[in-house]
């Protein structure tokens, strides 16, 4: 019993000690959140295929914020996705796949967290969001953006797969 | 193999010779694949100088796939037609395949009669009774090419094994990495040590369309390194080939090693 309460105590403490190291160099609870919207087009229509992920200063992929999609061989044409993250991690793709959709509007709303759920340290990072349609076009946005605490909101213009979108970094 | 213990001598200039192969390279469907269970690939085989119109068939009988695990494996199937050999084959497992078309390293002797260039695959040993009494600039070199390409699915791997046969071309930059505005490194080696002075070229597709080729004309470094950064997405083939004089041997005059590499630089 004593044994039990004394583990607690010192689970408590490494859960405090762990959140104090956290605030420091990361941007707790800051909510990311994308008005995505998939372009009406005409003729034959196949649902894009859509990942949006945010890459840190280097290039590296730290997290994948959503994944449509259906078939796994068609995955290589998100083709900077597949390169940077999706290739690399099987249980990734897994885990985040949700079924493509038809042009619309998504509100959409994430944590900045990384790929295993610990906040994103504070700095400088890249939205990415690629947009591939069969017997269609590819579009990639990207927009960098900083994590430091402060309210950034932005405008993603038009391109051939998506409409004029919103993106906002919102610390909580 | 005595050529290891010959003394090489670095040649001082390139010497530029009229070669009579062509460029021979190998073009596989697909570069990096995704799959769950496996994809096949189709690999055309051919030897042309123009990037990448097939031209003349080369057989598909030297052909190896060089499994992520190392295991030499040959296509499921091949058929030779008149311009081009294509090669079947089926990606089992994630990872980095190595897909080469080489033949065996082998000595050639170029001679003139008159005016006449002629060639005869045979070392300076053996040439007694193989040519005429009457010909004149008889050179003989040992030479081997590789033909070679890298085929991923799902994660890459490193599958860059070398053999310390005349030229080899190790990718720094991994093949599957390899994208527009990126820089790509790759090193040379000649019978297994770095090699700087490689004169190499690469050449996007298409060549066909372009009036100027638009060679990309390298030389490696003092660490056999070579860098260049593809400025736009689309298939290149790579074209390096080196040769050092070989100084008291019975057998040849000098070797000479190429690599023939078709790569991909994708989309950013």
């Amino acid at each position: 019993m004593n044994i039990k309460i004394a583990g607690l105590i010192i689970m408590l403490l490494s859960l405090f000690s762990f959140n104090t190291n956290a605030h420091k160099s990361t941007v707790h609870s800051t909510e990311i959140t994308i008005e995505l919207a998939l372009k009406q087009q005409s003729g034959e229509y196949h649902r894009p295929y859509v990942a949006s992920w945010i890459e840190s200063s280097k290039g590296k992929s730290v997290r994948t914020l959503l994944l449509w999609r259906e078939q796994a061989k068609w995955l290589k044409d998100i083709r900077r996705w597949w390169r940077k993250a999706g290739r690399k991690d099987a249980v990734l793709v897994d885990g985040i796949t949700a079924a493509t959709r038809a042009a619309g509007k998504f509100k959409l709303s994430f944590l900045a967290q990384n790929d295993d759920k610990i906040d994103l340290n504070k700095g400088q990072y890249t939205l990415f969001i690629e947009v591939v349609r069969e017997n269609g076009g590819r579009a990639i946005i990207r927009q960098p953006f900083t994590l430091d605490g402060n309210k950034e909101s932005f405008t993603l213009a038009a391109t051939n797969e998506t409409d004029q979108m919103k993106f906002s970094v919102l610390p909580q | 193999m005595n050529l290891k213990k010959l003394i090489v001598f670095a040649l001082t200039c390139i010497i530029t010779t009229q070669t009579f192969a062509h460029s021979r390279w190998i073009l596989p469907t697909h570069f990096n694949l995704s799959a769950e269970n496996g994809e096949w690939i189709m690999v055309d085989i051919t030897a042309s100088n123009e990037t990448f119109n097939v031209d003349k068939a080369m057989g598909a009988d030297y052909v190896q796939i060089i499994t992520p695990s190392g295991k030499v494996t040959r296509p499921s199937s091949t058929y030779k037609g008149h311009r081009k050999s294509v090669a079947d084959y089926f990606i089992a497992t994630s990872g980095t395949y190595k897909l080469t078309n080489n033949n065996k390293p082998a000595y050639m002797t170029t001679y003139k009669v008159g005016e006449e260039r002629k060639r005869i695959w045979a070392n300076k040993a053996e040439l007694v009774g193989k040519i005429p009494k009457n010909a004149k600039e008889i050179k003989t070199s040992y030479r081997f090419a590789r033909i070679e390409s890298y085929v991923t699915m799902n994660a890459p791997s490193d599958n860059f094994q070398t053999d310390g046969t005349l030229l080899e071309l190790v990718p720094v930059t991994h093949p599957s990495d390899i994208a527009e505005n990126e820089q790509v490194t790759f090193k040379f080696l000649f019978n297994g040590k770095a090699q700087k002075n490689v004169a190499v070229e690469v050449i996007a597709d298409g060549a066909r369309y372009r009036n100027d080729p638009q060679a990309l004309k390298l030389v490696s470094n003092a660490k056999g390194e070579i860098n260049f950064t593809p400025t736009s997405a689309g298939r290149y083939l790579l074209i390096a080939e080196h040769q050092e004089k070989i100084s008291g041997s019975a057998l040849a005059d000098k070797q000479v090693g190429s690599v023939f590499l078709t790569f991909e630089a994708q989309l950013n």
